[in-house]
C-alpha cells in the first residue's frame, strides 16, 4: 500500500542497489513507462474495481507482473496492451475471489466520493456516470472505458480484453447503447 | 442486420474529444449525428467519459515510480529465494519421514513388548474366527516389515504435505 513517503527518504539497502533482479527493463525506461502510463492505469482500475485504494493495490501488482514477465515489446502500444491487459485479469481474480467471500467484497460505490475541489455540476455528472457504470457488466466498463478513455483501437481492445476482433464491435455497439440509455441525457451541454 | 458501427463515428468521436462538438463541426456531421443512433450514442457518452477519466487523473495518488521499482526488487528476491529453497524443503521431508519409518521398523523388530503385543492381537482376531480373511500367522512373522511399511506410506504423504502447505 501506497504511503505518503518520499521514496528518495528511505534508506534502501545498498546490496538491493548493488545487483538488480533480472527484469527485463532497466530502472530508468521503467520509471519512464510508469510516468506515461500510472495515472491511466490507476483511473482504469479504479473504474473496473470502483475501490480507489483496490486500484491502488492492483495498480502496484500490475506493475510487479508486468516486470516479471519475460517479455520483450515492439512498442508502445504494445507494452501499454500488455499493462492493461495484465491489469484486467486481476481485476477479474479479485472480482471472481470476491464474489466467492462476500464479506471481502470492496464496497463499490467509492468513486462516487466527491472530492471537495468539485462544483455541484460537476459532482452531480461525476454521480450519475458513475452509478450508470456501476450498472454495466465489468467487461462493458472496461470496453467503454478503453475505447473512450484510453482512445485504444477495436484491435488493442480485443487484445487487452481476450476477446476476437470481429466480435468486439457489437459487444461495444451494445455497451455504449446501454450506457447511453441509462445515462439518458445529453450530457456536455448541448449535445444531442 | 443492424448495423453496429458507421463510418463517421471516428470523426464524432474526435470531435468530442477535442472540444469541437457541436458547435464548431460543419453542419453536415450535426445533421448525421441527429439521424444515425450510432453517432448520437458516441457524441452522448464520449465526453462524459472522457470528463470522467480527466477528473480521476487529477485525483490520481500513485506511488513513486521508484518506490514501486524498489519494491518490485525486494519481492523478486524473496520469490527467488523461496523458490530456490522449496525443493530442499521438500527433500527434508522426505528424508525425515524415512529416518521415522526406519526408526519404526527398528522399533518392530527388537521390541518384546510389541511382539507380545502383536500375538495377543492376533490371538484375539483368530478367536474371532476370521482366520480365513486375515492370515494371522503371516502378520505375526512379519509385524516389523508391515508396521515399517504402515508408518512410511502414513508418514511420508503426511510429511509432505505439511511441508506443500508451509511453503
Amino acid at each position: 500500500m501506497f504511503r505518503e513517503t518520499a521514496f528518495n527518504d528511505i534508506q534502501r539497502d545498498s546490496a538491493l542497489d548493488d545487483t538488480s533482479v533480472g527484469f527485463m527493463m532497466d530502472e530508468e525506461t521503467f520509471r519512464a513507462f510508469y510516468q506515461r502510463s500510472a495515472r491511466g492505469l490507476w483511473a482504469y482500475l479504479t473504474r473496473l474495481t470502483g475501490d480507489r485504494q483496490l486500484a491502488e493495490d492492483l495498480l502496484q501488482e500490475t506493475f510487479y507482473r508486468f516486470l516479471r514477465a519475460a517479455a520483450t515489446y515492439d512498442n508502445e502500444t504494445h507494452r501499454r496492451n500488455s499493462l492493461y491487459r495484465i491489469a484486467t485479469n486481476l481485476a477479474r481474480d479479485v472480482r471472481r475471489r470476491s464474489m466467492a467471500r462476500p464479506a471481502a467484497v470492496p464496497a463499490g460505490d467509492d468513486i462516487e466520493r466527491v472530492p471537495s475541489g468539485q462544483d455541484a455540476g460537476t459532482a452531480e455528472r461525476t454521480a450519475d456516470f458513475t452509478r450508470a457504470m456501476s450498472r454495466l457488466q465489468p467487461r462493458e466498463r472496461a470496453m467503454l472505458w478503453l475505447a473512450y478513455a484510453e482512445g485504444a483501437s477495436h484491435r488493442e481492445i480485443a487484445d487487452v480484453l481476450g476477446l476476437r476482433p470481429t466480435s468486439l464491435k457489437p459487444m461495444l455497439f451494445r455497451a455504449r447503447r446501454k450506457l447511453a440509455d441509462l445515462l439518458g441525457r445529453a450530457p456536455r451541454g448541448g449535445k444531442p | 442486420m443492424k448495423p453496429v458501427d458507421c463510418e463517421l463515428e471516428s470523426e464524432v468521436l474526435a470531435a468530442v474529444l477535442q472540444n469541437r462538438w457541436p458547435h464548431q463541426v460543419d453542419a453536415g456531421l450535426r445533421t448525421h449525428v441527429a439521424v444515425c443512433a450510432i453517432c448520437a450514442d458516441v457524441a452522448a457518452i464520449a465526453g462524459v467519459i472522457d470528463d470522467a477519466r480527466e477528473e480521476l487523473r487529477l485525483q490520481a495518488k500513485v506511488p513513486d515510480s521508484g518506490r514501486v521499482w524498489w519494491l518490485a526488487q525486494m519481492r523478486a528476491r524473496r520469490e527467488a529465494a523461496q523458490a530456490a529453497g522449496r525443493p530442499i524443503t521438500v527433500a527434508q521431508a522426505i528424508a525425515f519421514a524415512c529416518a521415522v519409518g526406519l526408526l519404526g521398523a527398528c522399533f518392530g523388530a527388537t521390541s518384546a513388548w510389541f511382539h507380545s503385543s502383536l500375538r495377543h492381537a492376533a490371538s484375539s482376531v483368530a478367536a474371532l474366527r476370521f482366520q480365513s480373511i486375515l492370515p494371522v500367522a503371516f502378520v505375526a512373522g512379519h509385524a516389523a516389515l508391515l508396521l515399517a511399511m504402515a508408518t512410511i506410506l502414513l508418514v511420508i504423504p503426511a510429511a509432505v504435505c505439511l511441508a506443500i502447505l508451509r511453503e
